[in-house]
């Protein structure tokens, strides 16, 4: 491919900014209906307890209010791979948290007043919070019914009678016989531990009720096709009695996949007589109620010659999934393809449990459970490394994977999926890897250097799939319309540069509204997993050529020439050997019109779709199989200085590289990198969910829950791209959303030891947990 | 809403004490409203009325006389005080202790004497001020009285104000000449955090005694016994100031930090203060 | 006041002002983070000072001045501080943004040549999922070094910005100071294709 690219690999700006920067981008919450109610949620004081009796009765005499709901009016159950949730708790409780009754009212205040009225008996039950315990034979059932429930059949094993909601294996080689053959073996376990999402803008959805059971939504969600599936199901609707618009989304990073408040906002309006319902989370509640990410403890097992080559890995993940798995079952399954590392490795045997315990449940998170068993896998093989005595770089260099390898899922590793290799070695040169640190800025500081690989692929159906559509406006502009989401990653403004480029419009005629609407936007599955570049991309490219070959042929038939001869570029169409013949798009848009007033042709419509190709469903007993559209290799190494008398870590510098296949928008891209580096310093440094000894969450507010601010920047972060192009991505590209939080913590893990010599395998690492480790270090002789 | 309250704004104390002696149930004195505002949104508190302090000329005073003698009124908003250059010159440490608090937006309501009544023992204001040897006065329509601030706090959360008593001033006394000072505190992020300990302290060269206070590592920020420097080296002092800390301090394990980290980090930060204090041609 | 109109009404001494600006008077603008002062989504300025309308009492605002996002934009054209945050990428979700450009504005006001720590200490209130602050930063001080250079050189051209291609005016400006919070982005191209 030689075409020389005019809009797309620049850094457009994007348009939505300005309403932004404004104040008049509209999110969920800034909406207004006539004789809109807002809701107010009772949630439950208690992990695991029977509700004995719901008494409504105060709360519905609390003027203003116009209805009240408990899960004894509703029985239906909810889920996207598993159907395990209530829309509010019916007979027992399974979190502390978890929605118990709702109300709507005319004000938040009456509705805050009516739930607190609400008088609920409980009768408390044993709960189980650690998910190894929740394995145990005796362990109480968090969901008892769980043979009852739907499921998606042929992915997920839910196994009945235990607690386990899936169980995913990977089976490649012989393990057991290659760890007892390897030269060297290491062991080692470690742990991450729930965190939350935190995007600024919490879950808020509007329903209003409509004659004949159909229902009109407003919602902060990632995938608004995927809400109205969901909800088609599980109320028995046929899809068109939904519709379902995303205004403004502000943030989601997976929390606002799946269903959120929909449905309770639905249920309410339909109570309250059709009156429109706003459901706001607190913050409180976007922490304790909505979902989080899962926790895991991994253990992991590697063998290697002695001469570095890695020949066994062994894994078993136990996901905490709390007291729902609807989409945390995705979480394990994916992590569990992904769950070695992108190395080559013969002999492999990967355990993935997702668990259920009496705590807030998970989702999907940015980096979708890669975080997470990387956080593992990266520290071992620095641990590896060192046993045998190799540079870590080098180590990685020897087994990661490369053309003709085989992934352990037993995919052939082409040039068409990038360049690990390339990745490492850009970042270890970018913090002079090898090179000894600088000296400390103080005697009782102590700096270290880190590198870790990451690796992700979209987690999604098999037969993903989704549209797009342009239409052609009367001034020859063009307007994008698709339903995937742009909740802040900037593919909006990448599809607007792809269909500039292929129309050969002006990136200023080409327009994509930010409305989407179920009603008119085109099928998208969900906006999750970076594949909206990709597969949005995809799409655009053929809506743009289905223009272009009607533009062609109004235009060859108005010339009176093949269509074969026709050119459009810079907004006309003429034959290629007649230039001054041009017909401006304008005059093509809508239609041709002859001096003499005949017509012909009519408004340019194009659309273009994309359906994920050559995927299989992971054979149940081995795994093996073609989970992945694409995938996204990198790494990072860091460069830290440790206090070691209060046990804080400064990031001096971190490098990420990402072999994006193309960067599309270099500023996006950019903005991708440093946003999820930060985000991944969070989940390294700072958060995770603390509980007491009855499962209650402890820290559920901005006041214990600390994110990275302005202040807590590494010193210096450098991105950098690689782009080794993907075959069949647009123009290349590959998806990058992700990536670039994944890994950020195995990274820091490996430079603190590296500073201390102290293997941590515990997240956060707080300067708490970094000074007790030196503490304990210095006790053990 | 943050609740079901009446709102009043007298312009003079006695205005204010009538209000707060009023029938109407409980009240509440309102400056800069970022801890009582936060208490009422999350029900923790529940006042019938609150009296809002920020118009009475008297409370909105911040003076610093020619000796140096401070006096920073109950209204006074933080940023003020981070901003009065006199003060940043001979009381780096108040400073400092300010500019640790919350965030800048925060800062411009919240007061010093407000995050010493709301009498949290991360406070950051107080060991500070305790250190400085601050008076507290105090108003109430039976008359006005000086306390130590050390008296002041009388548990966690708990203040030894009566119910119809308005803090009205901090008065801290002309530093002695070279009059050191200085804060740390140690939290989970660089970013805006509560405590989870830190450590004040002032040195004056010219007497050569050095006061030392602490904070989140008891139910109330700790003023300890002056060390008297003399001759001793700077090891020794560190030593001395780090063995009272030790003995002093009964810290707690809660969700910022355990009692562990607690116990081993407010050693490093008052060793390092001293360390600070004692520099020579260190802070003023 | 708020953004320049006198604004007369009862409110319940609970109604805060960002609930004031929002539901009374619509200026949906300035959005709640959290409601406890911990995120700065909802910074405005009272008194030309930036707070947390979240902590504020709409009765307390009684007599004072009061500007929020809506009223930065003069004339529908964005002001240099708004073309600063869309032209480095400080924009992602938007969510954040309001109270940001509320901080920053404020910080400009009361100094219009601030340093790199005055800088991320004004902003520091306010919480950012999405960027990584880096690009915010550099919005600030990008947004303070061009309206130095528009007092020294007169009006900056009017250009605007949005649907054009990377209308890099403030950029092309002052290119040297870029990149202070970020050390650039390196690429490095197989194809040799831009
Ligand atoms: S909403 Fe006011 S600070 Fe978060
Ligand atoms: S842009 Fe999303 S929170 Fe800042």
């Amino acid at each position: 491919m030689t075409r020389e690219l005019r809009v797309v690999g620049t850094s457009v700006l994007r348009d939505d900014a300005i309403d932004k920067v404004t104040g008049a981008a509209r999110y969920t919450t800034d909406l207004a209906f006539p004789g809109m109610l807002h809701a107010a949620i009772l949630t439950s004081p208690h992990a695991s307890a029977r509700i004995v009796h719901v008494d409504l009765e105060a709360a519905r005499a609390v003027p203003g209010v116009r209805a009240v709901l408990a899960g004894s009016d509703l029985d239906v159950r909810l889920g996207l791979y598993l159907r395990d949730k209530r829309i509010l708790a019916r007979d027992v409780v399974r979190y502390q948290g978890e929605p118990v009754a709702a109300v709507a009212a005319d004000t938040l205040d009456a509705a805050r007043e009516a739930c607190r009225r609400i008088r609920v008996e409980y009768d408390e039950l044993p709960a189980v919070f650690d998910p190894r315990d929740a394995m145990a034979a005796d362990a109480p059932l968090v969901h008892p019914d769980l043979a009852s429930y739907d499921h998606m059949r042929g992915v997920f094993f839910p196994k009945p009678g235990t607690n386990v909601a899936h169980h995913q294996k990977i089976r490649k080689g012989d393990v057991r016989a290659s760890l007892a053959a390897a030269d060297v073996r290491i062991e080692a376990s470690f742990y991450n531990p729930p965190v939350q999402h935190v995007p600024m803008e919490t879950h808020a959805s509007i329903a209003q009720a409509l004659p004949e059971s159909r229902v009109e939504i407003w919602t902060s969600s990632q995938s608004p096709y995927t809400v109205r599936h969901l909800l088609s199901a599980c109320l028995g609707l046929p899809h068109a009695a939904i519709r379902v618009h995303v205004p403004y989304v502000g943030g989601g990073f997976g929390g606002k996949a799946g269903l959120g408040l929909e449905p309770l906002a639905t249920v309410l309006s339909r109570a309250a007589g059709g009156r429109p319902v706003l459901v706001t989370a607190t913050r409180e509640q976007e922490f304790n109620t909505t979902p989080s990410r899962q926790g895991l403890h991994s253990t992991i097992k590697i063998g290697a010659t002695r001469d570095g080559r890695i020949t066994a890995l062994e894994a078993t993940y136990v996901w905490d999934a709390g007291a729902y798995a609807d989409y945390g079952v995705n979480v394990g399954r994916a992590a569990a393809y992904s769950g070695a590392g992108p190395y080559a490795i013969d002999h492999c045997s990967i355990d993935s449990y997702v668990v259920y315990t009496n705590k807030v449940y998970g989702t999907a998170y940015r980096g979708f459970g890669h975080l997470e068993v990387l956080w593992g896998i990266e520290r071992a093989m620095d641990q590896m490394a060192r046993k045998l005595g190799l540079d870590p770089a080098e180590f990685r260099r020897r087994n990661l994977l490369k053309e003709g390898a085989t992934t352990i899922t037993g995919e052939l590793f082409t040039a068409g999926h990038g360049k690990p290799v390339e990745c490492l070695d850009a970042v270890a040169k970018a913090i002079d890897w090898g090179r000894p640190s600088g000296a400390p800025s103080a005697p009782h500081k102590v700096r270290g250097k880190g590198i870790a690989m990451l690796h992700k692929a979209p987690a999604m159906p098999t037969y993903t799939s989704c549209a797009a559509v342009i239409k052609l406006d009367e001034d020859g502009a063009a307007d994008v319309l698709v339903s995937g989401v742009d909740y802040g990653q900037g593919t909006y403004t990448v599809l607007r540069q792809i269909a500039a480029e292929e129309l050969g419009l002006p990136i200023g005629k080409v327009h994509l509204t930010w409305d989407c609407d179920t009603a008119l936007t085109p099928y998208d599955w969900q906006t999750v997993a970076s594949r909206f570049s990709y597969m949005g991309g995809n799409a655009v490219i053929e809506a743009a050529a289905d223009c272009l070959r009607q533009l062609t042929a109004v235009a060859a038939q108005a010339l009176g020439v093949a269509p074969e001869t026709i050119v459009c570029q810079d907004e006309v169409a003429f034959p290629a050997a007649e230039p001054d013949r041009a017909i401006s798009y304008k005059d093509l848009a809508l239609g041709y019109t002859f001096p003499n007033g005949n017509a012909i042709g009519g408004p340019i419509i194009g659309h273009g779709r994309f359906i994920a190709t050559g995927l299989t469903h992971l054979d149940p007993e081995t795994g093996q199989g073609r989970p992945a559209q694409f995938w996204t290799y990198g790494a990072h190494a860091v460069e830290i200085e440790v206090d070691t008398e209060t046990g804080e870590i400064e990031i001096l510098h971190i490098a990420t590289a990402v072999d994006a296949g193309k960067v599309l928008n270099p500023l996006s891209c950019t903005g991708q990198v440093i946003g999820g580096v930060v985000q991944g310093l969070g989940s390294t440094l700072l958060e995770g969910f603390q509980f007491d000894d009855k499962g209650r969450l402890l820290n559920p507010s901005f006041v214990d829950y600390k994110i990275p601010t302005a202040k807590d920047l590494p010193r210096r972060m450098t991105p950098i791209f690689l782009e080794n192009p993907q075959s069949g991505g647009p123009y290349g590209a590959r998806g990058v959303a992700e990536h670039p939080m994944i890994s950020v913590p195995s990274a820091i893990g490996n430079a603190l030891a590296d500073a201390l010599g102290i293997d941590y395998t515990v997240l956060p690492l707080s300067p708490e947990r970094v000074l007790l480790g030196i503490q304990k270090r210095e006790k053990t002789p | 809403m943050l609740g079901r309250f009446d709102y009043q704004r007298p312009s003079t104390l006695p205005e204010a004490g009538r209000l707060l002696a009023g029938n109407d149930g409980p009240a509440a004195v309102l400056a800069g409203g970022t801890d009582l505002l936060v208490d009422i949104r999350g029900r923790r508190h529940d006042p019938r009325i609150l009296v809002d302090i920020k118009r009475i000329d008297a409370l909105r005073r911040l003076d610093v006389d020619s000796a140096g003698a401070l006096t920073i009124g109950a209204a006074v908003p933080l940023n003020e005080i981070i901003e009065r250059a006199a003060i940043r010159r001979t009381l780096p440490g108040l400073v400092q202790a300010a500019e640790s608090i919350a965030t800048y937006q925060l800062r411009n309501r919240a007061t010093a004497v407000g995050n010493l009544c709301n009498a949290s023992p991360a406070a950051d204001m107080a060991p500070i001020l305790l250190a400085l040897g601050a008076d507290l006065m105090a108003w109430s329509p039976h008359g006005e009285r000086t306390m130590p601030l050390s008296s002041l706090f009388v548990g966690v959360k708990k203040t030894c104000l009566a119910a119809d008593e308005i803090a009205t001033e901090l008065r801290i006394l002309a530093p002695e000449p070279g009059l050191r000072s200085g804060f740390l505190k140690q939290q989970r992020l660089r970013g805006h955090d509560l405590a989870v300990s830190s450590a004040a302290g002032t040195y004056a060269p010219s007497t050569g005694v050095l006061r030392l206070a602490v904070g989140s590592c008891a139910p109330t920020p700790l003023l300890l016994e002056p060390i008297e420097v003399g001759r001793s080296s700077k090891a020794v002092v560190e030593e001395k100031a780090v063995r009272a800390v030790q003995a002093a301090m009964r810290p707690i394990s809660d969700t910022r930090a355990s009692a562990d980290y607690r116990r081993a980090v407010l050693p490093v930060l008052v060793k390092r203060l001293v360390a600070d204090l004692l520099a020579e041609g260190g802070a003023p | 006041m708020v953004n320049g109109h006198m604004e007369t009404a009862s409110v319940p001494s609970g109604l805060t002002l960002l609930e004031f600006l929002r539901d009374r008077l619509y200026l949906t603008g300035t959005k709640e983070g959290c409601g406890i002062g911990e995120c700065g989504a909802c910074t405005v300025l009272l008194d030309e000072k930036p707070v947390t309308a979240c902590l504020v009492l709409a009765v307390e605002a009684d007599g004072c001045t009061v500007e929020t996002v809506e009223g930065e934009a003069a004339d529908g054209q964005l002001s240099v501080l708004q073309r600063a945050f869309v032209e480095t990428g400080a924009v992602q979700c938007g969510f954040c943004t309001p109270g940001m450009i509320m901080s920053a504005r404020g910080l400009l006001r009361r100094d219009p040549n601030p340093s790199d720590n005055e800088i991320v200490e004004a902003m520091a209130g306010n919480l950012c999922r999405c960027t990584g602050y880096a690009a915010i930063l550099e919005a600030v001080r990008l947004a303070a070094v061009a309206v130095a250079a528009q007092r020294a050189a007169g009006p900056l051209t009017g250009e605007t910005v949005g649907s054009q291609p990377a209308a890099e005016t403030l950029m092309g400006e002052t290119g040297t100071e870029r990149r202070r919070f970020l050390r650039g982005a390196e690429s490095t191209r197989k194809d040799g294709r831009r």
